[in-house]
């Protein structure tokens, strides 16, 4: 039949592998079991619909994991939209609420960092990935990742010795 | 590594996996297995029709001419031709075939009947297979849920809708319509609707700007669908073109509907999606004015 039978094995193998990364991901943006559930699910159906249309240049575990990424931004955007009515809402209900500015550059832990910066720490510390595969899940070129995950740590206060900073930047 | 980087790490991996989600992985597999192979046959089927019926398609008006069958039109019936039913306490399935009696071609009613009755078994078939791999993997709940309707019904044309709901965790439904021409004795292809290939981009144009109008009206519905400002998110899943025999069926007040499966443009809970087309979008690549008005 098609040539895609191999293909689709590995794809089944890479999923089912890496299917709790997967839902940490996708927890990581949503922060709730329910949605991040429905990303994992999603996502899938989209990784089977687009395989085929995969072409070979990296590996499949990175492009599974952009799916991953994409579908929570779906999902975050869907949400947010919702959200800007509410806040409008809640300033007419509540006229005299002061604003409130959190001091943006410093972040107490990985939920305090933008998920620019956030997902980056986690595909590079805790997902173990390379600096190159990294820019393949994000659709980013690789100084861009490098920027971002240097950003990311001095946003975290995280100051690394000049030989664990070599060693991230790989 | 950093310490404060580590404790971060062990905050993470603790976040709790929850015990269904293998299950969900799993059965989100099987399903789209399921379907991944079930489409080559499908393609081939609709393929064989479309050959079948291209010649008298090419013509309405010269198949009218040639018809010396008295017009039937209005005792033409749709019924269950067969009905399969089976469940236990893991999976179900429910199987109804429709059989379409007096049309007034023999040759066409036996072709779609016995289509109907040959994708159903293989339809069943591949349910079983699924079982029988799904039990081997630890087992789980499958449903296969396959029925039709009759979307449209009128003196000239009948379109039959056959859906196949399929549930593991979640459900995925996918829709398959055949139109078919009472007077003529033919089934209307997409293509033999239009002068040439160029539908297939104006239909395409027209239902993107349909879905981003329904995105910017309810920020609720999304599609994969490319918009001005946004970034794709992943370029080659976005909606480029319809098919050249994308699924289709013509509504009872003569316009062209399209549909998509579950998952083919917009996210699973979208559910199947459908566009009608507005009839002065493509007036101009109508072969005629006979279908669609």
């Amino acid at each position: 039949m098609r040539g895609g039978r191999k293909l689709e094995k590995l794809l089944i193998q890479c999923i089912t592998e890496n299917q709790d990364s997967a839902y940490r991901l996708a927890y990581s943006y949503v922060r709730n079991k329910e949605d991040a559930l429905d990303i994992v699910q999603d996502a899938i159906h989209k990784a089977f619909l687009s395989v085929e249309k995969l072409k070979q240049t990296g590996s499949l575990k990175s492009w599974f994991f952009r799916i991953i990424v994409t579908t929570s931004l779906d999902l975050i955007r869907k949400q947010k939209k919702v959200q800007v009515m509410d806040d409008e809402n809640l300033e007419f209900i509540l006229p005299g609420s002061h604003d409130h500015y959190p001091n943006l550059d410093l972040a107490q832990s990985l939920d305090d960092l933008p998920d620019k910066y956030r997902i980056i720490i986690i595909l590079r510390f805790f997902e173990d990935m390379k600096i190159d595969e990294i820019a393949e899940v994000l659709h980013e070129n690789v100084s861009t990742v490098k920027t971002r995950l240097y950003q990311g740590l001095q946003r975290l206060r995280v100051n690394l010795s000049e030989e664990d900073q070599e060693e991230a930047q790989r | 590594m950093h310490d404060k980087l580590n404790r971060m790490k062990e905050q993470y991996e603790s976040t709790p996996i929850p015990d269904e989600l293998s299950s969900i992985v799993n059965k989100t597999i099987a399903t789209r297995r399921r379907k991944n192979r079930a489409l080559p046959w499908i393609a081939s089927v609709a393929a064989a029709c479309a050959l079948l019926f291209a010649g008298v398609n090419a013509s309405p008006a010269f198949a009218k001419a040639m018809s010396d069958v008295p017009v039937l039109g209005e005792i033409v019936k749709v019924m269950t031709i067969r009905e399969y039913a089976e469940q236990d306490d893991n999976t179900a399935v429910h199987i109804e075939t429709p059989g379409i009696t007096n049309l007034g071609n023999t040759e066409l009613e036996q072709t779609l009947n016995n289509k109907y009755l040959e994708e159903n078994k293989k339809l069943y078939e591949n349910f079983k297979d699924e079982v029988a791999q799904l039990n081997q993997e630890g087992g789980g709940h499958l449903s296969l849920d396959s029925g039709y309707e009759v979307v449209t019904d009128n003196e000239q044309l009948l379109t039959l809708l056959r859906y196949v709901v399929e549930s593991a965790g979640g459900s995925a439904e996918s829709r398959q319509y055949d139109t078919i021409d009472k007077i003529n004795h033919l089934v209307i292809t997409l293509p033999s609707l239009f002068k040439d290939d160029s539908y297939i981009q104006v239909i395409s144009d027209n239902i993107k700007e349909q879905m981003r109008q329904q995105m910017h009206d309810n920020p609720d519905n999304i599609y994969w669908v490319e918009q001005p400002g946004v970034e794709p998110e992943i370029p080659e899943d976005l909606f480029q073109t319809i098919d050249k025999d994308q699924n289709f069926y013509i509504s009872p007040s003569g316009k062209l509907v399209i549909s998509f499966n579950e998952y083919d443009v917009a996210p699973g809970y979208m559910g199947v999606v459908e566009f009608t087309i507005p009839t002065e979008v493509i007036q101009d690549l109508l072969v005629s004015n006979e279908y669609i008005r």
